[in-house]
């Protein structure tokens, strides 16, 4: 549901750190004593974020129509969020990035200033519920304290990105086009104009699935008429890639969050040669930066690896060939893992590339199904390749 | 299953649960599983009576706490925490808590039903799809031992002359080889069409289904 990434440099960030450390001198805020009230509470798992979300519904039943129907994931949300913050509580910078993250972030759901006193009063009230007679008078100021930290690092945040940036794009679907049984192309158009990363990622929404947010790499380099490509494999009950998937999908208005993910080219250049492994639709992210890469004045050399389970499932495999045979210093290696078939390499897409040599010189940057990248990385990373070289998206509990 | 149930002015019965009945699948076409449909029925039956139940007796139970507190009669608990107004909130929050977590579990029914559905469906054309290779493999090489067959034996007969009833034989051979490749082409072109068609009718049904389903947002949207 929400990201830490994709920090713009207009964010001011140490202005923010600045105040939490004010503030701290002058209400001093007992981190012990929190984190142990945090774990009284933290015993009743569910039943706290069900109780916290009713008490902020019956007060504030407007603030309902910003969640999905159910709210299951979301009370996971809350509570991955609020472990988190306590944990780290004492760790003000780290903090403060995950947190001004958190509030860019919630500009897209609709979140605006007046919601955080809601959401601080139930959550108060949620924690004096859940406490007890422990719920003590320091107890309470230390919740508050910390409480308006955190909403006012977030609504910082908030108020800087307005400047920058909406709050979502509105996407209009220009074309469709089912590449394979279960993954589609679309080609949307954002507007205004979206700038981003070759290797970023946004959260989209459809319409036919409303406060559903899932995220999508861009698969193109920014380009002049500011289209962007998304690659949507069908997964089995998906609710949005379903709908993402579906033909219906054409000409409809989609929403887009902001631009977030990690998985850029390095900047400056290391000058190592590149290596890219993609499975199935993760040839997405890997596809813009070798865009990028194409529009370099000296293109590193880029060994491409794309996997997937049939033949059928290199969906992209003509384009990327097609690129190769343009580009001297592209090599593109098709492997399929599930069908003896296939005429080009076959087996797992990390046996593959660990056939195909020495890797440890190059940068490498993996994307695809979460076990098959997790697989590929300790196989370099055994191999000798150093972990600043390695480059992998993680939304970690960002993606629900 | 017909959208009817999605139409928010309705409100549905157990009884109407009970009673509604399915149109068959055409003749020699694929439909669910009768029996899972009705298993499925006979549990949302059972849910619907049970939540029916309990809000009946959450109805009488805050009905009589209103009472109470127009009364003015909080009996022994002399400073209203039992009844007062906190106590009332607490009780919403637990009313809407359940409410929250039956429409949760509803929507993790539905989501893992539609995924054993879509699984279903990925395996049943992987089925087909590799039925269909296997018979295109298996004509291929009937076709290849003909063709080789038939060259062995024009080489074979190829150094004396043929004599009249060599080369009716041999026309004979050819024109069956012909046939038989003309055949087997139109069998496996049916085939690819048939499925084909079949994959072009689900995705019309799912287009369809998805653009009613988007309508239904787009009114409730507009109403709101």
């Amino acid at each position: 549901m929400a990201t830490a990434r994709g920090l713009s440099p207009e964010v001011g960030v140490p202005r923010s750190v600045i105040r939490l450390r004010r503030r701290r001198k002058a209400e001093p805020l007992d981190v012990a004593r929190l984190r142990e009230s945090f774990a009284r509470v933290a015993m009743h798992g569910d039943e706290l974020p069900l109780f916290f979300y009713s008490d902020l519904f019956i007060k504030h039943p407007e603030v309902r129509e910003l969640f999905p129907v159910s709210m299951a994931a979301q009370r996971g949300h809350l509570v991955d969020a609020l472990v988190k913050i306590v944990s780290q509580v004492d760790n003000v910078n780290d903090l403060a990035l995950f947190l001004q993250g958190l509030g860019r972030d919630h500009r897209k759901f609709g979140a605006v200033a007046e919601h955080y006193d809601a959401v601080g009063a139930s959550l108060l009230a949620t924690l004096e519920h859940f406490s007890g007679p422990a719920w003590t008078p320091e107890v309470a100021a230390d919740w508050k304290a910390a409480y308006e930290l955190i909403a006012s690092v977030m609504t910082a945040a908030a108020r800087a990105d307005e400047q920058v940036a909406p709050p979502w794009w509105r996407g209009t679907v220009v074309a469709f086009e089912r590449k394979a049984f279960d993954v589609s192309v679309l080609l949307v158009r954002p507007e205004p104009r979206m700038d981003y990363l070759p290797g970023q990622s946004v959260a989209i929404e459809s319409p036919s699935r409303p406060k559903l947010w899932r995220y999508y790499s861009m698969a193109n380099a920014p380009r002049d008429d500011g289209l962007l490509e998304f690659h949507v494999r069908l997964i089995d009950g998906g609710a949005v890639s379903m709908a993402l998937t579906s033909s219906s999908i054409a000409d409809t208005e989609l929403r887009l969050g902001s631009p977030v993910g990690v998985l850029t080219l390095s900047q400056p250049a290391s000058g190592r040669d590149l290596l890219l492994v993609a499975g199935s639709t993760g040839l997405a992210p890997l596809k813009a930066i070798l865009e990028q890469v194409a529009a370099l004045q000296q293109p590193p050399r880029v060994h491409l690896f794309f996997g997937a389970r049939t033949a059928e499932g290199l969906y992209d495999l003509d384009s990327l060939e097609k690129m190769a045979v343009q580009y001297p210093w592209l090599t593109v290696t098709p492997a399929v893992s599930d069908d003896s078939r296939f005429g080009g390499e076959t087996g797992s897409l990390p046996d593959v590339v660990a056939r195909h040599g020495d890797w440890s010189g190059h940068d490498a940057y993996l994307a695809g199904p979460t076990e098959m990248v997790k697989d590929a990385v300790a196989r370099l990373a055994s191999a000798g390749m150093a972990q600043e070289q390695i480059h992998i998206e993680d939304f970690g509990w960002s993606e629900p | 299953m017909t959208t009817a149930w999605f139409d928010e002015e309705r409100r549905l019965t157990p009884d109407e649960l009970q009673t509604v009945t399915f149109p068959m699948s055409r003749l020699g076409r694929r439909g669910y599983d009768e029996e899972t449909v009705r298993g499925f029925m006979g549990a949302v039956h059972a849910e619907f009576v049970r939540l029916v139940n309990e809000r009946a007796s959450l109805w009488q139970e805050v009905q009589r706490l209103r009472r109470r507190i127009l009364a003015g009669d909080p009996g022994s608990d002399e400073h209203g925490v039992l009844f007062g107004e906190a106590d009332a909130h607490v009780h919403a929050v637990r009313i809407l808590s359940s409410a929250q977590v039956t429409a949760d579990r509803y929507v993790a029914d539905a989501q893992a039903y539609s995924s054993r559905v879509t699984e279903e469906a990925r395996l049943r054309r992987d089925d087909i799809m590799r039925e269909a290779q296997q018979h295109s493999d298996m004509v291929l090489e009937e076709a290849h031992a003909r063709a080789r067959e038939a060259a062995v034996s024009a080489l074979n007969v190829a150094a004396p002359p043929l004599t009249d009833r060599e080369r009716r034989a041999a026309q004979a051979e050819l024109a069956y080889l012909r046939t038989y490749s003309d055949v087997y082409r139109a069998h496996l072109r049916a085939y690819t069409e048939g499925v084909l068609s079949s994959i072009e009718d689900w995705e019309r049904k799912e287009a369809a289904s998805l653009q009613e389903v988007a309508n239904g947002h787009t009114d409730r949207r507009s109403i709101s």
